[in-house]
């Protein structure tokens, strides 16, 4: 069968969780939890965040810390991938996001409500600030761009849009993932809705309480094999299936039987040609909400069975809305890379209404392939397979 | 990729009918609006009227939605429907929906809640709607579809980024159709901006041709294509290729060259590079306003001019440089036709069109 999957030769992170993905999965062996009170704006709200603390000064630009945040995801994925010069190639830039897609100027607003006028600075960074474009203009990458917007699921679609284009022909390698910084209005959102956590999130627990919002961004180098094998790079590590789809139900919750979940699943492995017992572990969404926790469980536990080895990594980085895809693709990737995934942080008691438990411990993964499932607002799901090669 | 059905909503109403007359009228001086009350006056914007009877039936299912939902569902609803393809809701259909500032006015509402009320007493409804996606999740509830939903923005060249996905969508199998859309919505605050950031048509004109300087006229609205691989529903024209980024096919030449300049650049004159003296040039910005998704709807203007095999004159012909320019409407052969845009930085996306 002709290998249509792409190899995955780079991969940078940066969250509450590490600044990297070696401080990251030294955070997970150990179980760190870096949650603590809003500190980069004022706020009555109290639920707990997971901030990026000691972002790396050079990579600091004032009023777009969602594009440095970016950065310093992209500058790893490519270090890892050894890619300096880009100017060979045609390089596609995809990347999730919802901060960065809007004006979210509170100062801007307040002042121009005030006063008819304000001061463009806000409005220059965000009109400057595509995510896409900017990081596109940044590297030097000569191909297609795109912002994808689709709240929570966005860099799991933007990893699968690289993917299409990768397999379209549109470009040689494509930069994918997303970044989402920290903002003060869908903390106020979120907490509008009633999701916000008191306390630290507890994905799939019996008494979970909801979710802790978080920062960061998630970045893979993926390109196709024919080009990595003219660069002379090489990669144990490859994404071969994306599935999306909608649920048609409801703005805010998930339909309670799946259905877009499902089919997101569902069309991932087709692409990827496997079936359900050759996925050796999950990375859910598993935001700590009660609906989503709920949903989800029940729909991995039908198409993978109870003794799946499945996890949240929301326990250590909070959910970081557009980055979490992103973020969640490369943990997947580090997993199967180095062939163990960490407890679910967070996760104490079973729910007697799902019918699987995530992993309390950290757990060796053998299998070739691993999924990253995203769900969104919008009813919107998405479904990555990475598989590893064995042997190599 | 063909392109088998066309919906949208603007400022002359519901339908590529209405879009269609509006083609053959030319002109038409826009509304004013009132500006923030500090600062006092009005500007003249292309505003869209969902208070029609048939839009407002469409609309019950949504009625919880903003404005930029309210027109997506409409357009996408006006889409289907003007495919006159039976049975599509068996089908697997993706949603693509472009836009280059997404739900800003939702936005500012929110923002309004939590200045006025502060952060612990904000409306969960307002931030549900103020989320990109909400206007696709609002049109695949209201029209059943579950298949891919995406949302995607990339200013200037947001709909030919989701034009290109789609063909590759439909070449891979993802989907069976493929519903583009681009929105985007006028309010206070971007009519400032707007006016701020670059020149206003004080008499409601713009003058695509001028290049240099430019003035805009704010617009809003929602253009829908139903796409597929098939000849199946109501085919206007094929979509043979979209190019962002540069235009490898620049040395063809077509029956006629339509231009995306509507005063949202200050310069424009990046325009003049992709004109022919062979080739008349036409730009419909002056019926629908000023828009980075304008070139959705000047696309719209290519397919039908395919379909019907008909020529529409360019609204505006003031034409300072002696432009070749497509000056008067009338039946004739059209086989290609090319939608250029330009971004910021001068870079260029193309779609070719050709008869189906």
């Amino acid at each position: 069968m002709h290998d249509t999957s792409m190899l995955i030769t780079g991969i940078g992170v940066i969250s509450a969780a590490g600044r990297n993905v070696a401080e990251t999965l030294s955070s997970f062996e150990q179980g760190t939890r870096n949650a603590g009170p809003v500190t980069i704006f004022s706020t009555v709200l109290k639920s707990p965040v997971f901030e990026v603390k000691h972002l790396p000064a050079e990579y600091y630009l004032e009023g777009w810390r969602t594009v440095s945040l970016a950065l310093v995801a992209v500058d790893e994925a490519l270090k890892d991938a050894h890619l300096a010069d880009l100017s060979g190639f045609r390089v596609g830039v995809c990347m999730g996001t919802t901060v960065a897609s809007q004006l979210n100027a509170l100062q801007f607003y307040k002042t121009y409500r005030e006063r008819g006028a304000a001061p463009m600075t806000s409005v220059d960074r965000f009109l400057k600030g595509n995510l896409a474009e900017y990081i596109g203009r940044r590297i030097g990458a000569r191909g297609p761009q795109l912002s994808v917007v689709n709240a929570c699921s966005s860099s799991t679609d933007a990893i699968g849009v690289a993917l299409s284009w990768l397999k379209g022909g549109l470009c040689d390698i494509a930069i994918a993932g997303g970044a989402d910084e920290l903002n003060h209005v869908p903390y106020c959102g979120f907490s509008s809705l009633g999701i916000a956590n008191p306390g630290l999130c507890a994905p799939f627990d019996r008494d979970r309480q909801g979710l802790n919002l978080g920062e960061g961004a998630g970045v893979m180098v993926i390109e196709s094999r024919a080009n990595a094998r003219k660069r002379g790079a090489a990669s144990p590590i490859f994404l071969s299936g994306y599935g999306t789809s909608g649920d048609a139900y409801h703005l805010t919750a998930p339909s309670p039987d799946g259905v877009g979940l499902r089919a997101a699943v569902h069309d991932a492995l087709t692409e990827a040609g496997i079936g359900p017992r050759e996925v050796g572990f999950v990375n859910a969404h598993g935001t700590g909400t009660h609906e989503n926790d709920l949903v989800e469980g029940k729909a991995l536990a039908d198409i993978f069975g109870p003794d799946l080895i499945m996890l949240s990594t929301k326990g250590y980085t909070g959910h970081t809305l557009g980055a979490a895809g992103g973020i969640e693709a490369v943990f997947t990737a580090a997993g199967l890379r180095a062939g163990w995934v960490p407890a679910c942080a967070g996760f104490l008691n079973k729910d007697d209404a799902i019918p699987i438990a995530p992993v309390r411990k950290k757990t060796p993964v053998t299998q070739r392939f691993a999924l990253s499932t995203s769900l969104a607002f919008g009813g919107t799901n998405a479904a990555i397979v990475i598989g590893r090669e064995m042997g190599v | 990729m063909k392109i088998s059905g066309i919906g949208m909503i603007f400022t002359e109403g519901l339908g590529i009918d209405s879009f269609e007359k509006a083609l053959q009228n030319g002109w038409r001086k826009p509304g004013e609006v009132p500006v923030h009350p500090v600062t006092g006056g009005t500007l003249p914007v292309y505003l869209v009227n969902l208070n029609t009877a048939s839009v407002k039936t469409l609309l019950k299912k949504v009625r919880r939605s903003d404005t930029l939902s309210k027109m997506c569902v409409v357009g996408a609803s006006d889409a289907l429907v003007n495919s006159g393809i039976e049975n599509l809701t068996q089908k697997k259909i993706g949603i693509i929906i472009s836009t280059a500032f997404g739900p800003h006015v939702t936005t500012f509402d929110f923002l309004d809640d939590i200045l006025d009320h502060g952060d612990a007493a904000v409306s969960p409804t307002t931030f549900s709607n103020s989320v990109h996606n909400a206007a696709a999740s609002y049109v695949a509830m209201s029209l059943n579809i579950k298949g891919p939903t995406l949302s995607i923005t990339q200013f200037q060249f947001s709909f030919q980024a989701a034009l290109q996905l789609a063909q590759i969508w439909l070449q891979q199998g993802r989907c069976d159709y493929v519903l583009v859309g681009a929105v985007d919505q006028y309010g206070e605050v971007l009519g400032y901006v707007s006016d701020h950031k670059l020149t206003t048509a004080k008499d409601g004109r713009i003058k695509p041709f001028t290049f240099n300087p430019t003035c805009q006229v704010p617009g809003e609205g929602a253009a829908f294509f139903l796409l597929s691989n098939g000849s199946e529903g109501s085919v206007y024209c094929a979509v043979n290729a979209v190019h962002i980024g540069g235009d490898p096919a620049r040395g063809e030449s077509v029956d006629i060259n339509i231009i995306d300049a509507d005063g949202m650049l200050p310069d424009e004159s990046a325009y003049r590079s992709s004109l022919s003296a062979d080739i008349p040039t036409a730009a419909y910005s002056p019926l629908f306003g000023s828009m980075m998704i304008g070139s959705a709807f000047n696309a719209a203007a290519g397919a039908l001019m395919l379909k019907r095999q008909t020529r529409y004159a360019t609204p505006v012909q003031d034409n300072p440089l002696g432009i070749r320019l497509l000056t008067e409407a009338g039946r004739g052969s059209i086989e290609s036709i090319r939608c250029t845009g330009i971004n910021c930085y001068a870079d260029r996306s193309v779609i070719y069109l050709s008869r189906a």
